[in-house]
């Protein structure tokens, strides 16, 4: 199937910051995609690239098409929630539909009609009279009553409470996503989105640090939680990353057989979080042995 | 089509404060004070003799001559929401760009498949069709509910409003005058409207300043730099602006007659001006050299603002 996203060397500098360094990227339909990275590791530069919000070097194809120059055609295919509460203030929610309604040829009145009536939200509602949970909540109902092949979510439950945030995936897993859609999420709060993703994508200093189905990384990687005794003996199985909790020594580890380790301690199938910890922490600690190298 | 026209009223929901209540405030003011001035009059001659003796008067002049003053006073009313509505234009086309930045919903905007290109142009259609429009319905719906309070006042003297002037003028050859003048400036503006729209896609904040200080700065140098090489005052950049806006095909709808200027908004002032020569005037000077620089320089500013806007998104 042709994929929903390629990219070849996608690269954005900002004067002499590189904010995006050569990525190669492939997504194909019908997957749930997390962009996970630190603060300024390009995330956000890498959506404005793939929405057509941003000039960009390298080669970029969203649908078959050029974003930085077919926005507007691109728009009829891709949505996208690039933070909370964007909708314009002024806006009543009557407007902000029969807006979305003649401009997106996919947009069903009645089905956002039908997210809505599950929400406080009313059509004489101003975007302004809204709470920030609410506007998240009309926003997300527009978007999902627009029938495309590209979700884009850029930290869409950031500031919600929790009650909103969970509600918002349920939502979003249940009523839109489907075999021939793509979703691409950024958040900070990884562990709410992990059970969702199908697919997992690092990203640091501009660069892929990791891209893999989440099936892959559970196969791949491998949580071992030790006791004291045995750190030494689980250490030179070469770990990618090591902590301590309660006493006990956790190790993680990149393509050691749950055969290898099971006979040491308990074997689990780390978080997206710990994954990610490992893995910015082993590449700092990999640059700072490259720096040492050179000196 | 289909979506340049829920642009269009996307604009008009954002801004019904300028486009509808401005004008319906200003035509309310005039009713209001049409009525103030009638009950003012009645309170102090109740029997309503100096209105009886004032409408023999006007019945005793020419019809010609009635026609003239309702004529002019048709055209004469529209002078204040002709000022009102440039400040009305003025600041719309500064927010345009600027306001959507502001408040970050231009990610919202971006997030609909319109092109940027449309949506300058719905901005630009609003200010130089939209705006006007409203302005002139408004004002005729005003001069409709001042005929008809006029004309229940002198049937209550017992006279006739349709000889005494109603039929001595034809409304409809004043209001497309002013609507000839409305649009044509809209023409003959646009390198303004162009610079404000560009202002509106680069500002980072307050465009109110951004549009007027460089050019005043500007104007101030080269008046002193003038100076000090040639030792006179020439006329620089606002100069140049001011009398392009002088220049306006409205204004010059009344020009030199017989030696004498007469100029007013729109007004011809005696009946040789016919609006048959100030609609030649008028398209004299949008078919003029200058209304092409003007074009020229408004499609520069323009390409400017639709890549600024292109750009909108960078950091």
């Amino acid at each position: 199937m042709n994929p929903i996203i390629s990219a070849r060397g996608l690269t954005k500098r900002f004067g002499r910051t590189v904010a995006v360094d050569h990525i190669d990227l492939n997504i194909p339909p019908g997957r749930i995609v997390g962009l996970i990275g630190p603060n300024g590791a390009g995330k956000t530069t890498a959506l404005k690239a793939i929405l057509g919000l941003t000039n960009f070097d390298g080669e970029l194809s969203v649908l078959g098409k050029n974003p930085a120059r077919d926005r507007a055609a691109l728009m009829e295919d891709v949505c996208f929630i690039a933070d909370v509460a964007v909708l314009p203030r002024w806006i009543r929610v009557w407007q902000l539909i029969d807006l979305t309604e003649q401009i997106h040829p996919r947009f069903s009145r009645e089905k956002c009609i039908e997210y809505l009536a599950d929400t406080k939200v009313t059509l004489d509602h101003k975007v302004k009279q809204l709470s920030k949970g609410m506007v998240a909540q009309l926003h997300l109902a527009l978007v999902m009553a627009i029938d495309v092949s590209l979700l884009v979510l850029d930290e869409p439950t950031l500031g919600l409470d929790i009650i909103y945030r969970k509600q918002f995936y349920t939502n979003l897993l249940n009523d839109y996503f489907d075999e021939e859609r793509t979703i691409l999420i950024t958040t900070h709060q990884v562990e709410e989105i992990e059970h969702i993703l199908t697919d997992l994508i690092f990203i640091q200093d501009g660069k892929i640090v990791l891209e893999s189905t989440m099936d892959e990384v559970q196969e791949r990687y491998t949580e071992l939680m030790v006791s004291k005794d045995q750190a030494e003996q689980a250490r030179k199985l070469n770990p990618l990353y090591e902590r301590q909790l309660f006493g006990k020594h956790i190790f993680l580890y990149d393509g050691v057989t749950k055969e290898q380790l099971s006979s040491l301690g308990e074997l689990h199938t780390p978080s997206v979080a710990d994954l990610f910890v490992a893995k910015m922490k082993g590449s700092l600690k990999n640059e700072a042995e490259n720096r040492g190298d050179e000196a | 089509m289909k979506r340049l026209s829920i642009l269009l009223r996307r604009e008009f929901w954002e801004n019904k404060g300028a486009f509808r209540t401005t004008p319906l405030v200003i035509g309310g003011l005039y009713v209001v004070f049409l009525l103030m001035s009638i009950f003012t009059t009645a309170h102090i001659d109740s029997d309503l003799y100096t209105f009886r003796e004032a409408v023999r008067v006007m019945a005793d002049q020419p019809a010609e001559l009635r026609g003239m003053v309702m004529y002019q006073g048709i055209l004469g009313s529209s002078v204040f929401f002709t000022v009102v509505m440039g400040f009305v234009i003025f600041f719309y086309l500064l927010g345009s760009l600027y306001d959507d930045r502001k408040d970050r919903s231009i990610l919202f905007w971006k997030s609909l498949p319109a092109s940027d290109t449309l949506t300058l142009a719905s901005k630009l259609i609003s200010a130089m069709v939209v705006i006007p429009t409203f302005f002139l319905l408004i004002l005729i719906i005003t001069h409709i509910i001042m005929a008809i309070i006029g004309s229940l006042m002198i049937l209550g003297v017992d006279g006739n409003p349709w000889t005494l002037f109603l039929g001595v003028v034809n409304p409809f050859k004043a209001w497309a005058m002013i609507a000839a003048s409305w649009y044509a400036h809209s023409i003959w503006a646009l390198p303004i409207y162009g610079w404000l729209m560009l202002v509106s896609a680069f500002a980072p904040r307050v465009p109110l300043l951004f549009a007027t200080l460089p050019p005043l700065i500007f104007a101030v140098l080269q008046t002193w730099i003038d100076f000090l090489r040639t030792f006179t005052l020439k006329s620089n950049i606002v100069g140049v602006v001011g009398e392009w806006i002088f220049n306006t095909p409205a204004i010059l709808t009344a020009e030199v007659h017989d030696g004498v200027g007469e100029i007013a908004l729109g007004v011809p002032l005696t009946d040789d001006f016919d609006h048959a020569v100030t609609l030649v005037n008028m398209l004299d000077r949008l078919f003029s050299a200058q209304m092409l620089i003007g074009l020229v320089i408004a499609a520069v500013f323009l390409a400017a603002a639709l890549w600024l806007r292109h750009r909108a998104t960078e950091s």
